[in-house]
């Protein structure tokens, strides 16, 4: 059955689909008809399909100005574009692309350009990104641009065009690829069978093309990011995952004699290329903005001398101004003596006074656009204006400023979009879109082009300016050969990579934010198992009508000293205590505010923890409606439930690297406190059975207890199960021995291989505790011991962190207390 | 005329500061009618490195490395300097008008640090404002030379806007010093570059010094206490950049002792740089201008 039969748009309409070729047409239905049989045979509607997997991908993006992440929105139905069509694309991308390397080399270099006459010195300096102080210097690898992105708009007669060229940063092309995964596991083999080419080879290529301008064989490669709060964030993880490029943030690197460093738990180790999400201008704060905080001191001599290879070269982005595109089309046969083989929109900069004059005659048929891109009189933010729409009042102001500073303002033709079938609530309906594309250098250091992209579908004709507005949708975008041809196997690259282990480097700073999402996670965990142990022992089923009051007052001490709760919620009955854990958001050791606190260090960790990790971790403490004592029991499970499962992950899923030991080792170290602290307030003074019970149970050993012993809970079994069984490993000793095995695998400095200051405290701190029995433990070791553990904690913090950047630690240092 | 100069800078840390990098602006660049003569840079305490380079706009820049913790810190600098006065005179000299530099600001074919074209558009801190243009815009009649509409426009900020070096401090934005009516040279610079910019004339933010002591009948002059700013506008080929002060509502001669030249402060700030810990500073300076003949 033809699903497509009733596509209500006329064929000379201009639809992507209706436009298509019969070949092309084929493969159209076929997609059509295979995504609605997978949502009949399943009985799921396939946005369901395909938003199952967004989640599972961990797929998100930002807003600006909004706080939390969105799901990414992914259509079902993908754009299809056969390869006739496909390949004008392409040539006419590799000429754009050609075209701004050589303009960027001349406008860095000798430039002629500006001399001759073909392009004024003020559509340049016009950008704020033009960077003066780097005319003249050379890129180590002579190439300018690595990485290019740019949108097209496909007209309606099927006339594509160039709307806009992104140097600065390659948005989308993560999101490419994540949307193209997406579709892959959600719809089977069905991509595949209108033989859809695959992405691989262009992400391959790409990452070769930065290493080959390397000057070290094997070079090394970090994406840099401007850090979690960015927009593209989550896209920027994505990308270093998949590209295995560590993911390092200005603060993690150091400037040495030229060359640039990541600062590592094994001490600093040298970068050969970076491929920077950064603006130029937030680089180095000693060499441009000196507010950057994001950048790294000192960077540009690492480039400009150091044989540091950039990608994209700093400076490139002046060439993204919309100013460009007036010149472009002309440069083109003056550099590569070549007309343009995709035209951009037709632009008309007004700093030429010809100009000027004839887009203010035409000023109804056109809009106003920021000649470079920033803010300026009458135009807000980088949407166009279009003059035809604005009231007497506005339009008398713009022309105004355009009359005073008319280099501020380019005239662009309207530009009219296309429509594609989006399946919207099981039909098929015409979208305009817009088709973001990417353009690399590859390998051999030549421009290979990402077969497809992504595009972006409006619910508006209006031509977004942003990544991803507010209702839009992304889809992918598939190329498809008429005959299957062979993919690009292993076979075709330059030769498989040689084998390796282990998982890079660990830079300082992602060494310091596992450390504290291992503590913060188990500091959570901790207050949970006591608040559950309060609301209803977990196994006795007698003693769930409540604890004895001495014993409740313990328990909520307990959780007051480890700020979970105020000091008059220590007081309040079993259900009071058990809400404000559940509720409390101010004091640090709040529960929600430990699983913010893991969330916030968790976002920094993204290249490196699995989404299934991440998405559980991510969960936030669930409200209640009402907190009677049972419903929060629940919560109180299904939180501990949540924290074993991390747990589990850890342990199962994480190589055996430093990664894992330092997030081991923040657990190890907060478990080994909560232990020290929890036998110290129930152990106090008169021991009664039921304190001994309630120990046992927080310390997930009455299982065990029973199986060792047959009489009910002593003391002293009881302390030798929790302090000093190396077997137990909910044990003290069993905490401290696994600390001590991770310190002692950790890489050490220098070349004579002493022990460091964090082994020699993690030593000191074990020793006692191997040669003791029951009978000969003294009250003060287990005070002495948790001192040493926050000792032990600041060794590791001068050792392997980050020492500098301390600010957003206050937590940290509160849970210290 | 000839100077003595010395700029004495001390700096005190609340704490010890660590790794700093410094960038000092202090040294004068190469400028018509200027002559420097005997240049010292004196640190205290001594830095690991010291690299000298140029630009990206009209300045010098010494970049320090200081390895030691550091609790306080010297930055002299000391020269000689001639200084010649215009060779034409100002007073009736006449020069293009406000349309004719517009049109020539945006079609002479330069691209170097000291063209018209790098100094046209909003830069960080001299961004654009309406207010500013609109206020401004009685100055920059079309047919008017340009050096007329910059002594209007110069005399307009002197006599609107009040001298109080409380009102603003050195992240002040221009807009908020217009709207308070008063501030510092930097912001009266800052105010006029956003006001020429703004119809279309390529200014640049100058940093300098003024001679402490007046010749004898004439009042000391506003500034001199301190290192000076100033604002160059593009007067065409001939006439090159000009030199207005609107602190004291003066064309620069050679009472001015030119330092640097940029887009605005930021370009040209005599001391920025990045270090570690610190947790507050105090800063003190001292200029002494003399002179010699």
């Amino acid at each position: 059955m033809n699903r497509l039969r009733d596509y209500p748009v006329n064929a000379d309409a201009g639809d992507l689909f209706r436009g298509a070729t019969s070949e092309i047409v084929e493969k159209w239905e076929v997609l059509a008809g295979g995504l609605c049989a997978l949502s009949e045979e399943s009985g799921i509607p396939i946005q369901d399909i395909v938003s199952r997997q967004i989640a599972d991908l961990g797929m998100s993006y930002l807003i600006a100005g909004d706080a939390e992440e969105r799901p990414w929105p992914l259509a079902p139905m993908p754009l299809v574009i056969g390869a006739q069509e496909w390949e004008g694309i392409e040539r006419g991308l590799i000429q754009r692309a050609r075209l701004l390397e050589e303009v960027a080399a001349d406008i860095y270099g000798p430039q002629r350009l500006v001399k001759d006459g073909l392009l004024p010195a003020a559509a340049i300096t016009g950008s704020m990104y033009f960077a003066r102080n780097l005319v003249g210097l050379q890129p180590s690898g002579n190439h300018y641009i690595h990485v290019y992105a740019v949108d097209l708009a496909r007209g309606p007669e099927g006339q594509w065009r160039i709307l806009s060229d992104r140097l600065r940063l390659a948005n989308g092309v993560g999101y490419a690829l994540e949307n193209r995964l997406a579709m892959s596991r959600g719809t089977g083999a069905l991509l595949h069978n209108i033989n859809t080419r695959r992405l691989a080879h262009f992400f391959s290529e790409l990452r070769e093309g930065i290493g080959r301008d390397c000057q070290r064989e094997d070079p090394r490669i970090a994406l840099l990011t401007p850090g979690r709060f960015n927009q593209s964030y989550p896209e920027q993880a994505h990308l270093a995952r998949y590209l295995g490029f560590p993911l390092v943030e200005g603060r993690d690197l150091t400037v040495s004699e030229d060359r640039l460093y990541v600062r590592t738990i094994a001490g600093p180790k040298r970068l050969d290329a970076v491929w920077r999400w950064i603006d130029t201008n937030a680089l180095d704060p000693l060499t441009f903005d000196a507010n950057s905080a994001i950048g790294v001191p000192d960077l540009f001599d690492a480039w400009a001398r150091g044989g540091l290879e950039m990608a994209n070269w700093p400076g490139v982005e002046v060439l993204e101004s919309p100013t460009f595109s007036a010149f472009l089309p002309r440069l083109s046969s003056a550099l590569l003596g070549e007309d343009t083989l995709l035209p951009n929109v037709a632009t008309w900069w007004c700093g030429q006074p010809d100009e000027a004059q004839s887009v203010r005659e035409r000023l109804d048929e056109l809009v106003i656009t920021a000649a470079f891109g920033e803010p300026v009189e009458g135009i807000q933010g980088r949407k166009p204006v279009a003059p035809a729409r604005l009231g007497a009042k506005e339009r008398e102001r713009l022309l105004n400023a355009m009359e005073r500073r008319p280099m501020d303002y380019c005239g662009q033709e309207i530009v009219h979009l296309s429509t594609t079938p989006a399946l919207i609530e099981g039909e098929f309906l015409p979208r305009p879109f817009t088709l973001r594309a990417f353009v690399a250098r590859g390998s051999d250091g030549e421009w290979i082009v990402m077969p497809g992209g992504f595009a972006r579908i409006s619910a508006s004709d209006e031509i977004s300016t942003t990544l991803m507005g507010e209702g839009d949708f992304s889809a992918d975008v598939c190329v498809v050969d008429r005959l299957p041809t062979p993919q690009f196997g292993t076979t075709v690259l330059a030769g498989t990579p040689s084998i390796r282990r282990g998982g890079g480097f660990l830079a300082s700073q992602a060494a310091d934010n596992l450390y504290w999402l291992g503590r913060y996670c188990e500091r959570a965990e901790a207050t949970v198992r006591i608040t559950r142990s309060l609301l209803g022992s977990s196994i006795e089923v007698d003693v769930a009508a409540g604890h004895s009051p001495e014993v409740h007052s313990l328990l909520a001490q307990l959780l007051h000293s480890w700020g979970a709760i105020s000091a008059a919620g220590a007081k309040m009955p079993v259900q009071d205590v058990g809400r404000s854990v559940l509720t409390e958001k101010v004091l640090p050791g709040g529960v929600v505010r430990l699983i913010d606190n893991m969330r916030t260090v968790g976002l920094s960790l993204r290249d490196r923890l699995a989404p299934d990790f991440w998405r559980l971790a991510n969960r936030p403490v669930p409200e209640l409606a009402s907190y009677p004592p049972g419903a929060m029991f629940r919560v109180a499970r299904d939180l501990v439930e949540r924290f074993s499962a991390l747990s589990g992950m850890i342990a199962e899923n994480l190589v055996k690297g430093p990664t894992w030991r330092f997030l081991d080792l923040g657990r190890r170290i907060e478990r080994a406190l909560s232990i020290c602290r929890m036998i110290r307030q129930l152990c106090s003074a008169q021991v009664g059975t039921e304190a001994l019970n309630v120990l046992l149970d927080l310390c997930d050993s009455q299982i065990t207890y029973r199986s060792r012993y047959l009489a009910g809970a002593f003391r002293d079994p009881v302390l030798d199960l929790l302090l000093l069984d190396p077997e137990n490993p909910r044990s003290l000793v069993y905490q401290l021995q696994t600390v001590q095995d991770h310190i002692e695998a950790l890489p050490r400095l220098g070349e004579r291989q002493l022990p460091e200051q964090p082994q020699r405290e993690a030593r000191a701190m074990l020793a006692p505790f191997l040669s003791l029995t029951v009978d000969a433990l003294d009250a003060n070791l287990l005070e002495e011991t948790e001192a040493r553990l926050l000792a032990l904690s600041e060794a590791i913090t001068a050792r392997y962190f980050l020492q500098y950047e301390k600010s957003d630690q206050s937590d940290a240092d509160n849970l210290l207390a | 005329m000839i100077y003595n100069v010395r700029h004495l800078t001390t700096l005190h840390y609340a704490g010890l500061v660590r790794l700093a990098r410094f960038n000092v602006r202090l040294k004068p660049a190469p400028w018509p009618g200027q002559v420097l003569h005997d240049y010292r840079l004196t640190i205290d305490p001594l830095p690991w490195t010291v690299q000298e380079e140029s630009g990206p706009f009209i300045v010098n820049r010494s970049r320090l490395t200081i390895r030691q913790p550091l609790g306080d810190l010297s930055i002299e600098s000391r020269f000689r300097v001639e200084v010649a006065a215009p060779s034409f005179a100002m007073e009736i000299a006449v020069g293009p008008t406000v349309t004719q530099i517009r049109k020539l600001a945006l079609t002479r074919k330069d691209l170097s640090a000291s063209s018209p074209a790098s100094y046209l558009y909003a830069s960080p801190i001299a961004q654009l404002a309406p207010e500013i243009a609109d206020w401004s815009r009685e100055f920059f009649d079309p047919e008017l030379s340009v050096l007329a509409a910059g002594r209007s426009l110069m005399e307009a900020i002197h006599c609107q806007f009040q001298y109080d070096d409380k009102a603003t401090g050195t992240d002040t934005k221009p807009l908020e010093a217009f709207r308070a009516r008063g501030g510092v040279c930097q912001d009266f610079a800052h105010i006029m570059i956003v006001a020429a910019r703004a119809h279309g004339i390529p200014a640049a933010y100058v940093s300098g010094y003024l001679r402490t002591l007046p010749p004898p009948g004439k009042p000391r002059l506003v500034g001199a206490d301190a290192m000076h700013a100033w604002v160059n506008l593009w007067c065409g080929d001939e006439l090159g950049w000009i030199g207005f002060d609107p602190t004291n509502n003066l064309v620069t001669q050679a009472d001015h002792i030119f330092v640097a030249m940029g887009r605005d402060y930021s370009d040209v700030a005599p001391l920025d740089g990045v270090y570690h810990g610190g947790a507050g500073q105090k800063m003190d300076v001292a200029v002494d201008v003399e002179p010699v003949s």
